[in-house]
C-alpha cells in the first residue's frame, strides 16, 4: 500500500515538472504568434497575454507589402536549397573512399581531416581566404567556405563503413567503376543516413546569420536571419537606437516575420523528428 | 657488425624499392577513388588549412594592400599588445565565466528531463513533451534573441509586465551588466535542454529491462529504480557529456553574444570572438585581432585535448 502511493506521487511529481518544461518551452512561441495576430492597439497596450486580441493579419501583409522581406525570405530559400545541395553532395562523395579500409592513406587523410576539428584559425583568416578568393558579396561565400562539415563526413563515413560490402564487391566483380558503385548502389542505399546529416545542413543555412552578416554588403542579398537581425538592432531591448521603437519595428511585424521564418522549420518537423535524433545519436556514437 | 650493416643494405634498397612500386600499384588500384578524393582534399586544403596558414598574419602588420606575404614581420607586437591590455583580463574572465555558468547551470536539466521523461507511462504524453522541448533546438539564434528581447522589453515586455504589476520598479535588464550572463544561461537552457535530452533518453533506453523487472520483483519503488538502476545506468553517459562540455567551455555561443550585448554591458559580456569580430571586421585591425583569436583558439584546443584524453582515461571513447 505504501508503494503504490509512493508510485502515485511520483507520477504526478514527474507529470507536474514535464508539463512545466513543457510550457516553458512552448509560451514564448504561443506568444510570438499572438502578438503578430493582433492588432497594433492591444499589442502596445500590453493586453497580449496568450491569444491574439483583435485577431488581424495586418502585421502579414505589412511583411509581404515591404520589399525587403519578402526578397530576403527567396534569398535563404535559394542559400538552403543551393548550400544543402553542395553539402551533400560534397559529403556523399567525399565519405566514400574514407570508408573503404584499404583506400591508399586512408590514415593520413582521416588525421588531416580531424585535426581540423580542434585546429580553428578563427574569424579574421577564414575572412581573408574568402576575400582573397573573392567569394566576397556573393552565394558563393555563403555555401563553398563550409562546404563539408567534419562532423557529418565522419557520420556518413561511419555510415557506409557498417553497409554490407556484398553488394559493392559483387558489383566491383561485374566490372562496374567506383563512380557507378558509389552513384548507383551507395548513395540510394544510404538515403536515412542523407537525410538526417541533410537535416543538419538544412538547418545549418536556413538559420545561418553570422556568415551572411560578414560576408555580404549589399543589402539586397541579406537573407531572412540578416533582415531580422537589423529589425532587432533597432527595437529598444538592444540599446543601440533611443529614436521611437514602435515605428522602427513594430512587434507585430517583427512576430510575424519570425513566424514566417519559421514555417519550413515546423513543416519539417515530422521528419526532423524521425531522423534528427538518429542524427544525433549517430554523432554522439562515432564522433 | 660491419658485415651485418653490409648484408643489411641492398636488402634496405630493394624493400625500399618495392615498397614504391607497391604504393605505385596502390595509387594505380585507386585512381577512380582518389578522383572522387579530390574535391575533398581541395576543400580541406584551402578552407580548413589555408586559414591555418593566414594565421601568420597574426606576426606581421597586416594590410591588404601588401597580401599575406608582403606585409612586415613584426614578431610578438600584437601579442604583446593583447596580453598588455586591460582587454586580455577581461575577455578571459567573461569567456570561462560564461561558460561556466552555462556549463553547471545547464547541465543538470536534459538529465532530469531525460530521467522524468523516462517515468512516463502515457505514451502520447511522452512524446508531446519530447516534441515540444525540443523546438526550441531548431530555432535560429537570431529568434531565440529577438524572443529574449522582447520579453525583457521595459515598454512591452511580459517580464516587465510582471514586475509592474507586483508594483515594483521596471528593470532594464538588457543594458544592466548585472543581469547579462544570467539571461544569456537561462535562454540557452531553454534552447538546448530539450536537444540535450535525447542523448540521455538513448543511454536509458539500452538499460536491460530486467535490471528494473528484478528490481521490481524485490520490491522496489518507481523512485529506488529511478535512483538505483537508472542514474548509475547513466552514469557513464553523463561523465563523458560532462568532460566533453568542460572541453568546449571556450567555444561561447558568440552569436547569441553579439545579438543581446550593448556597449552598457561589455564589461560582462564581451568575449574572444566578438572582441575579434570588433577589432577585425569592423575597425579592420586584421591583425591584431588574428593574434587575440589564435590565442583563443589554442586554449579552446588545448581544453579539448585534454577533455579527450580524461575521457579516454576513464574508458569512455574520445572524440575520435
Amino acid at each position: 500500500m505504501v508503494g503504490e502511493a509512493k508510485i502515485s506521487v511520483l507520477g504526478i511529481f514527474t507529470t507536474i515538472v514535464l508539463l512545466i518544461a513543457a510550457i516553458v518551452t512552448l509560451y514564448p512561441l504561443v506568444y510570438i504568434l499572438a502578438i503578430s495576430l493582433s492588432d497594433t492597439a492591444s499589442v502596445v497596450q500590453g493586453k497580449v497575454w496568450l491569444w491574439p486580441e483583435g485577431l488581424n493579419f495586418d502585421a502579414y501583409m505589412q511583411v509581404l507589402k515591404d520589399n525587403r522581406i519578402p526578397k530576403a525570405y527567396m534569398n535563404t530559400v535559394f542559400y538552403t536549397a543551393l548550400g544543402t545541395s553542395i553539402n551533400l553532395a560534397m559529403t556523399a562523395i567525399a565519405a566514400y573512399p574514407l570508408s573503404k579500409s584499404n583506400f591508399i592513406g586512408r590514415k593520413y587523410w582521416m588525421f588531416g581531416i580531424v585535426l581540423t576539428m580542434f585546429l580553428n584559425a578563427g574569424i579574421i583568416p577564414n575572412y581573408l581566404i574568402v576575400q582573397k578568393l573573392g567569394l566576397l558579396d556573393s552565394v558563393w561565400a555563403l555555401v563553398i567556405p563550409n562546404a563539408i562539415w567534419t562532423f557529418e563526413l565522419i557520420i556518413l563515413k561511419s555510415f557506409y563503413e557498417g553497409m554490407s560490402s556484398q553488394i559493392r564487391e559483387a558489383a566491383l566483380i561485374d566490372g562496374a567503376s567506383e563512380f557507378r558503385i558509389l552513384f548507383n548502389i551507395v548513395i540510394p542505399l544510404s538515403k536515412p543516413a542523407l537525410a538526417s546529416i541533410g537535416l543538419f545542413y538544412f538547418m545549418g543555412h536556413w538559420n545561418s546569420f553570422f556568415i551572411p552578416m560578414i560576408y555580404l554588403n549589399d543589402a539586397t542579398m541579406y537573407p531572412l536571419q540578416v533582415v531580422l537581425r537589423d529589425m532587432l538592432i533597432f527595437s529598444e531591448g538592444s540599446g543601440a537606437s533611443l529614436v521611437d521603437a514602435q515605428a522602427l519595428a513594430p512587434q507585430a511585424k517583427k512576430n510575424a516575420t519570425i513566424v514566417l521564418s519559421m514555417i519550413p522549420v515546423l513543416l519539417m518537423y515530422p521528419f526532423v523528428q524521425k531522423y534528427f535524433a538518429k542524427g544525433v545519436m549517430l554523432g554522439s556514437e562515432k564522433g | 657488425m660491419p658485415d651485418v650493416s653490409h648484408a643489411l643494405q641492398p636488402l634496405g634498397k630493394k624493400t625500399y624499392k618495392s615498397r614504391l612500386s607497391a604504393t605505385l600499384k596502390h595509387i594505380k588500384r585507386d585512381r577512380q577513388l582518389l578522383i572522387l578524393f579530390i574535391p575533398c582534399v581541395a576543400f580541406y586544403l584551402i578552407f580548413r588549412y589555408g586559414p591555418l596558414y593566414g594565421l601568420i598574419i597574426a606576426f606581421k602588420d597586416y594590410s591588404v594592400w601588401n597580401g599575406i606575404l608582403g606585409s612586415d614581420w613584426v614578431g610578438l607586437k600584437h601579442f604583446v599588445k593583447f596580453f598588455s591590455s586591460n582587454d586580455f583580463i577581461l575577455l578571459f574572465k567573461n569567456t570561462l565565466l560564461l561558460g561556466f555558468y552555462a556549463l553547471i547551470f545547464g547541465f543538470p536539466f536534459p538529465i532530469i528531463l531525460a530521467v522524468l521523461l523516462n517515468e512516463v507511462r502515457l505514451k502520447w504524453f511522452k512524446k508531446s513533451v519530447q516534441t515540444f522541448t525540443y523546438l526550441p533546438s531548431f530555432l535560429s539564434v537570431v529568434i531565440i534573441s529577438s524572443m529574449v528581447i522582447d520579453f525583457l522589453s521595459p515598454s512591452s515586455g511580459m517580464i516587465n509586465k510582471l514586475i509592474a504589476m507586483l508594483g515594483f520598479e521596471k528593470i532594464y535588464f538588457l543594458i544592466m551588466p548585472e543581469w547579462f550572463r544570467t539571461i544569456y544561461v537561462v535562454s540557452d537552457i531553454w534552447a538546448h535542454m530539450g536537444y540535450e535530452a535525447i542523448i540521455y533518453l538513448a543511454a536509458i533506453a539500452g538499460i536491460s529491462p530486467t535490471l528494473y523487472e528484478a528490481a521490481r520483483v524485490d520490491g522496489a519503488s518507481r523512485l529506488r529504480r529511478m535512483w538505483h538502476i537508472t542514474i548509475p545506468s547513466i552514469l557513464p553517459t553523463i561523465l563523458i557529456m560532462l568532460i566533453m562540455k568542460v572541453g568546449n567551455m571556450m567555444r561561447i555561443g558568440y552569436e547569441k553574444v553579439l545579438l543581446l550585448y550593448t556597449p552598457t554591458t561589455y564589461e560582462v559580456a564581451d568575449v574572444f570572438s566578438t572582441f575579434v569580430y570588433r577589432k577585425g571586421l569592423l575597425e579592420t585591425n586584421y591583425s591584431y585581432a588574428a593574434a587575440v583569436g589564435m590565442f583563443e583558439a589554442l586554449v579552446a584546443m588545448f581544453m579539448i585535448l585534454s577533455a579527450n584524453y580524461f575521457s579516454r582515461k576513464l574508458g569512455g571513447k574520445g572524440l575520435w
